[in-house]
């Protein structure tokens, strides 16, 4: 076990090592960058602009040979610095340290709005197979699964808005720790939003795991020891359906960074996906080079725990 | 001798007349079984024909151009006021003459969805045809070849699949110019993972039958046996990549086009929704036309696909 996580540990870092060095060349390859953005009107005193573009790229290192430029990046690094963004010349370690606690924040709302909406309904939905019920909560989820989140975003600002004019405070977001109250008003839409989807596809995983496992023999064991239906479902068939939903929930994190992105920008959230956007529109190497560090890491490594805590749970499986 | 032969010619001929053939269902009584035993599924094709439709006739489905503007009488116009904007609306809910109103710039909501059903379906196809291509190919030759070649093929999977997809395309978008041509390729990319991976495992399975063996025994060369002998075999695979992918490649590019990241050539119902949004609450038409269709299709696509496997292979899984 402890070779096999340190074994993939070290291939993650090799493949998050190989991803960054291509996002570094794709960066750079590319035709546009900051400086041709950025050059001409914000300097009088230059007379071109290529003169300004000149300097502006003498400014940010974009003149020196690739190679150096990669090994600055590299050794950088190593040191813990990512260098600093173009736009606002701060280090982009600070920047992403401080959106990372909106991102995680909402990440995590909405895994559990998606796990409180799905695990009920899953196991009802699979209790009552082929039931009137079961129908309803399958069109339920297959309706979920189908909205996109931002249009559900956008519905639930309407509605609210129409009906109970209310909207949510989007120019001055506050940190969980700070006003509790005003960043729960922040969060609650696009949690909501984001968890419905993700919640969708777990019922159906859940509804399909819990069918098998209920035809399992220990549950007719359990069955005809004479438990009550909640004793059987609960106690016996629900913890081995989890345990592949938990799979489940792993994959679908980066469903819930690629949506935050979206729902992020739309609810003005400053979170990691707000920063890409506006940082990609203004080709800030830097920041857009550690984003994907950042999330390539993010992704591998949860992946990882999540396979430990899949041989945790279930001492069948073991890793070679 | 030869009457007795012929009489018994006779007999027998006479008998295989009696027997009835069970007749093969014509194809009207193969869809109604379609209909009763997999009614969402039906309504999922029915939305994806619906769609298709759209997509086709769009330049004979709509009274108006796209782009044509319109402007009704401000029902809010208060006299005295110099501004031309007040005396006269864009923004207008839906009519008889505009039955899903009419957008900020008074464009015609029913033409730019019908519009947009073109540019949906043309890119969902496109990203999924090159996808297909590429997906099942490196799947076949992964599968088909195994060993270290599979390996390394595989890890590189891992490795792009380990990303968000969205934020590939956010790279993609922000690192070429924006065309729907480089989008559309962006989006399949995106797809090519998962569909190879499907492909790569109906092959490991398909490169053992019986067929496949006797076919290498009389002296087929790989790219015969690959070509002609395993890829029938993972046609229903493909095809159920294909109405699930479609509609993920939808989702993804309406988002974009929610980001304000793709083209703005075409109508598009990302768009509509984004723009829509900024005066959702004084006229939700534009906003509410743009994401039901976004809606209506991925839940087509999605339908239709999860009947298709049914129907073809329950075994496949997609998640």
């Amino acid at each position: 076990m402890q070779q096999y996580v340190v074994r993939r540990a070290l291939l993650n870092v090799l493949v998050i090592f190989m991803v960054i060095t291509m996002v570094f060349l794709a960066l750079r390859l590319t035709p546009g960058d900051f400086a041709l953005r950025q050059a001409g009107g914000q300097m009088p005193d230059v007379q071109s602009a290529e003169e300004g573009i000149e300097i502006v790229r003498h400014d940010l290192g974009l003149d020196k040979p690739m190679p150096k430029q990669y090994w600055e990046f590299v050794s950088g690094l190593f040191r813990g610095d990512l260098g600093d963004s173009f736009v606002s010349k701060e280090p982009v370690m600070v920047e992403l340290r401080d959106r990372l606690a909106p991102t995680i924040e909402l990440g995590l709302l909405q895994v559990a709005v998606a796990i409180m909406v799905a695990v009920p309904i899953g196991i009802i939905s699979a209790i009552r197979q082929d039931t009137w019920l079961d129908y309803v909560l399958r069109l339920f989820a297959i309706f979920w699964l189908a909205v996109p989140s931002f249009f559900v975003g956008v519905l639930l600002l309407y509605s609210l808005a129409r009906w109970a004019h209310w909207s949510p405070p989007i120019t001055n977001y506050k940190d969980f720790f700070e006003d509790p109250l005003l960043n729960m008003q922040a969060m609650f839409l696009p949690a909501l939003a984001g968890g419905l989807a993700i919640g969708a596809i777990i019922m159906r995983f859940l509804r399909s795991q819990l069918l098998e496992v209920l035809r399992q023999d220990y549950v007719r064991t359990a069955w005809s020891k004479g438990l009550r239906e909640r004793a059987v479902v609960l106690r016996h068939a629900l913890k081995n359906a989890l345990i592949p939903v938990l799979t489940v929930i792993s994959l679908l994190l980066a469903t819930v960074a690629s949506g935050n992105v979206v729902l992020e920008t739309l609810f003005q959230l400053p979170g990691i996906g707000f920063y890409v956007v506006n940082a990609i529109q203004q080709y800030d190497y830097p920041v857009i080079q550690g984003v994907v560090l950042l999330v390539a890491a993010g992704l591998v490594f949860v992946n990882l725990l999540v396979d430990m805590a899949y041989a945790w749970l279930d001492p069948r499986i073991r890793y070679g | 001798m030869l009457a007795g032969q012929q009489r018994a010619e006779a007999e027998v001929l006479a008998a295989a007349e009696e027997i009835v053939l069970p007749q093969r269902p014509g194809w009207l009584v193969l869809v109604g079984r379609f209909i009763r035993r997999k009614p969402l599924g039906a309504f999922g094709v029915a939305v994806v024909l619906l769609m298709a439709a759209a997509a086709a006739g769009a330049p004979w489905l709509c009274r108006y151009d796209a782009e044509e503007t319109f402007r009704v009488a401000n029902p809010d116009y208060v006299p005295g006021s110099l501004e031309p904007e007040d005396r006269l609306d864009s923004r207008s809910g839906p009519s008889w003459k505009h039955w899903f109103g009419t957008d900020q710039f008074g464009r015609d909501n029913y033409a730019r969805v019908v519009w947009g059903a073109r540019r949906s379906l043309g890119v969902g196809l496109g990203a999924l045809l090159f996808a297909i291509i590429f997906g099942t190919t490196i799947g076949i030759v992964s599968a088909y070849f195994r060993g270290w070649f599979d390996m390394f093929v595989q890890r590189i999977m891992d490795s792009i699949q380990a990303f968000p997809a969205m934020l590939i395309l956010l790279l993609l978008v922000s690192l070429t110019e924006r065309n729907l041509i480089t989008l559309t390729m962006g989006l399949g990319f995106v797809v090519i993972t998962g569909a190879q991976r499907i492909v790569r495992s109906a092959v490991l399975s398909a490169r053992e039958d019986p067929h496949v063996e006797a076919a290498r025994a009389i002296g087929c060369t790989p790219f015969r046996l690959m070509a002609v002998h395993i890829l029938p075999n993972v046609a229903a695979p493909i095809i159920v990549i294909f109405s699930i992918g479609i509609a993920s490649v939808i989702l993804a590019e309406a988002a974009l086009a929610f980001l304000g990241l793709a083209p703005i050539e075409p109508p598009s119902w990302g768009m509509m929704l984004d723009e829509g949004r900024r005066y959702m609450t004084s006229q939700p038409s534009t906003m509410l036309a743009g994401g039901a269709a976004i809606t209506l299709t991925v839940m087509g696509f999605n339908l239709a696909g999860d009947a298709l496997r049914d129907i073809l292979d329950p075994r496949i899984r997609l998640t």
